[in-house]
């Protein structure tokens, strides 16, 4: 990954050769990158993969074993938390259940040496503009798990910080309410022009809301760039494999004649058309990936050629429907089509189908 | 499953409470006991400014204990909480169980000879040109006593408690500014508050009955109310009076658990 080295006022965080270590493990390798002002960014991964404790070091509950981190244009390393303005939303809220709702949101402020009239007056701002300013003198376990996260924003935002941060806040909820959360928060970041850095583990959650999203895997940044570059064009089998919207062929380059690349796969060579500044030498192991959406699906009997595979089932998904195929190597296939479009098949599953696409909807990818 | 404990309950814990209650009214002649409905023995004890001295001498006593034992317990109790890997922690842990496997009236007799004019203590006070202090049958002996007896159990209880301070809290707290001292006070000992407070709860009912500390450490002169049950059975099998003392120390207890508990679980806001 290609950095800058000046720090712009564009740039509320950044990330230089970071490197984290707990003993021998290691939690986060070399890590650069840049958080700009004002940017909703998404931090993404499965269980360790180094996510959360990226946020952690941002927030100061962790240092860095090497490397350095800026906040705001001042080197942060080994400033402790409490000196920082870096409020977080933790996963298990964290609220304080000894106090009231509303003594929670002043909390911040009472720390700050705050007057009590006036840090009563500015908790119950940000309880009204949260809409939870009724419950204010209730304790917190008498409070739904949608407005205990809405006392937990409050409490965090309520020093009208640059930054917050968020560790995966959301996953405790149910499903309906998630919805709802990620409308509020998405507005708010909006309504307040500040950078929210939001860990998850939902690629649902980190696509409907971020600006930008960072791909980790195994302590490494995979890929950084919005949500369309990432989904339309992942960067390597990996991050394909993740956001799991795609199939993905491996294959062995074999001839690369301009823009007309042959890849040899199970299934027999395939022509695509590279994009960007891929490197590779015929030889080397190369993949593609085809959208569910751009699979093709005609009767085996037909002359379309293609891989023949075999229907294995499917999900409906609200107007179209995911249909599952399985190829005579055992590799799973996922197509997505309107209901209509399958029915005109007489589309049934236990057949055999020939699925084909264009060479256009092919997108070249390394392996990872 | 629930009729061989109310059994049990009935038999050894309700059955003699009401015959302490009911001996209580009964009157003794001739050094033989009599059953009567007499408020003779209530009078006589509740009139009585020794009674009520002991009371008070009583109450200021384990007041002091548990207070002063939660207060230096409380650091002990954190470091083993919070700083030390779980490994050196069950190790502690076993340590501060290792003192209930002594007698308690051993210990009490050990610290006699720390604690005497001419004890260890003293004479290493003397070596280095301080006087000698009086310590053995004062009240600060009896503390020291029942500080003895109730500093490891305080500490374990607040271990116990302080283990399920959520550690998010913390760094939730420091997060929001607020520095590591501070959150001792504001966060962590709120978040202990139920095990810290039944911590001094028991502190305080061990060192309120307690017997041993009061007797040979404190000297027995001026009595504690356990002291004074002791002396009235004594002379004159006065067993009567004896329960009306023993009646008034179970009502206080009864008391201040409740209302300690009360204020243990009190929670905040509507």
């Amino acid at each position: 990954m290609i950095m800058t080295s000046t720090i712009t006022s564009d740039t509320i965080v950044k990330f230089d050769s970071v490197i984290k270590k707990f003993g021998a493990f290691v939690a986060v390798e070399e890590t650069s990158f840049d958080i700009r002002r004002g940017e909703f960014l998404a931090i993404m991964g499965s269980s360790g993969c180094g996510k959360t404790t990226t946020l952690r070091m941002l927030a100061g509950l962790e240092d860095p074993t090497e490397g350095n981190i800026y906040l705001d244009g001042e080197r942060v390393n080994g400033k402790a938390t409490w000196d920082r303005d870096t409020p977080m939303v933790w996963q298990s809220l964290a609220l304080f259940p000894f106090l009231t709702v509303q003594e929670n949101v002043e909390f911040s402020l009472k720390m700050r040496g705050v007057g009590k009239k006036e840090r009563a007056e500015r908790a119950r701002i940000w309880l009204e503009k949260m809409q939870i300013l009724e419950f204010a003198d209730r304790n917190i376990s008498q409070l739904s798990g949608g407005q205990r996260q809405r006392v937990a924003l409050a409490r965090a935002l309520v020093t009208e910080p640059k930054i917050l941060l968020l560790d995966e806040p959301l996953s405790a909820l149910d499903a309906h309410l998630k919805v709802r959360m990620q409308a509020v928060l998405s507005n708010l970041q909006k309504d307040l022009g500040i950078t929210f850095v939001y860990v998850t583990h939902s690629m649902s959650e980190a696509f409907s809301m971020a600006d930008r999203v960072i791909i980790m895997s195994r302590g490494k940044v995979e890929q950084i760039g919005t949500p369309q570059e990432i989904y339309h064009k992942p960067k390597n089998t990996f991050v394909a494999e993740f956001l799991g919207s795609a199939n993905i062929f491996n294959g062995t380059l074999s001839d690369v004649a301009g823009n007309n690349w042959t890849i040899d796969t199970d299934y027999g060579s395939y022509i695509v058309h590279p994009e960007g500044d891929l490197a590779k030498q015929t030889g080397e192991a190369l993949s593609f990936i085809v959208s569910a959406e751009n699979i093709r699906i005609s009767d085996a009997s037909s002359s379309a050629g293609g891989i023949i595979a075999r229907a294995i089932g499917e999900e409906f998904v609200g107007a179209s429907a995911t249909v599952y195929f399985e190829t005579a190597i055992g590799q799973e296939i996922k197509v997505q089509k309107s209901h209509h479009e399958l029915a005109a098949l007489n589309f049934a599953t236990g057949k055999d189908y020939a699925l084909t696409w264009d060479s256009a909807a092919c997108y070249v990818l390394p392996q990872s | 499953m629930s009729l061989p404990l109310l059994f049990w309950q009935v038999a050894f814990f309700l059955a003699p409470l009401i015959f302490l209650i009911a001996i209580s009214f009964w009157t003794v002649r001739n050094f033989q006991m009599e059953p009567d409905l007499n408020l003779k023995n209530w009078e006589r004890i509740l009139t009585r400014g020794v009674f009520w001295d002991a009371y008070i001498r009583t109450m200021i006593y384990a007041t002091v204990a548990a207070l002063f034992t939660s207060l230096i317990a409380f650091p002990a109790s954190y470091a083993i909480s919070f700083k030390l890997s779980d490994k050196t922690r069950q190790w502690v842990v076993f340590l501060l169980i290792i003192p209930f496997f002594t007698s308690y009236l051993v210990r009490v007799y050990s610290l006699q000879v720390f604690l005497s004019d001419a004890g260890i203590i003293n004479a290493l006070l003397s070596k280095v040109g301080i006087p000698t202090m009086a310590m053995l049958n004062t009240p600060f002996g009896t503390l020291v006593g029942l500080v003895t007896l109730c500093l490891p159990l305080v500490i374990l209880l607040q271990v116990f408690s302080l283990g399920f301070v959520n550690r998010d809290l913390v760094e939730a707290a420091h997060n929001l500014r607020c520095g590591r001292l501070r959150t001792v006070l504001q966060v962590i000992v709120p978040s202990a508050r139920v095990g810290i407070v039944i911590a001094a709860l028991f502190a305080f009912i061990l060192s309120f009955g307690d017997f041993v500390s009061p007797l040979y450490l404190g000297g027995g002169n001026p009595p504690t109310l356990s002291i004074m049950i002791t002396d009235i059975t004594k002379s004159g099998q006065q067993w009567p009076r004896a329960s009306v003392v023993a009646l008034m120390m179970i009502s206080t207890l009864l008391v201040i658990a409740f209302a300690a508990i009360k204020f243990a679980y009190r929670e905040r806001g509507k």
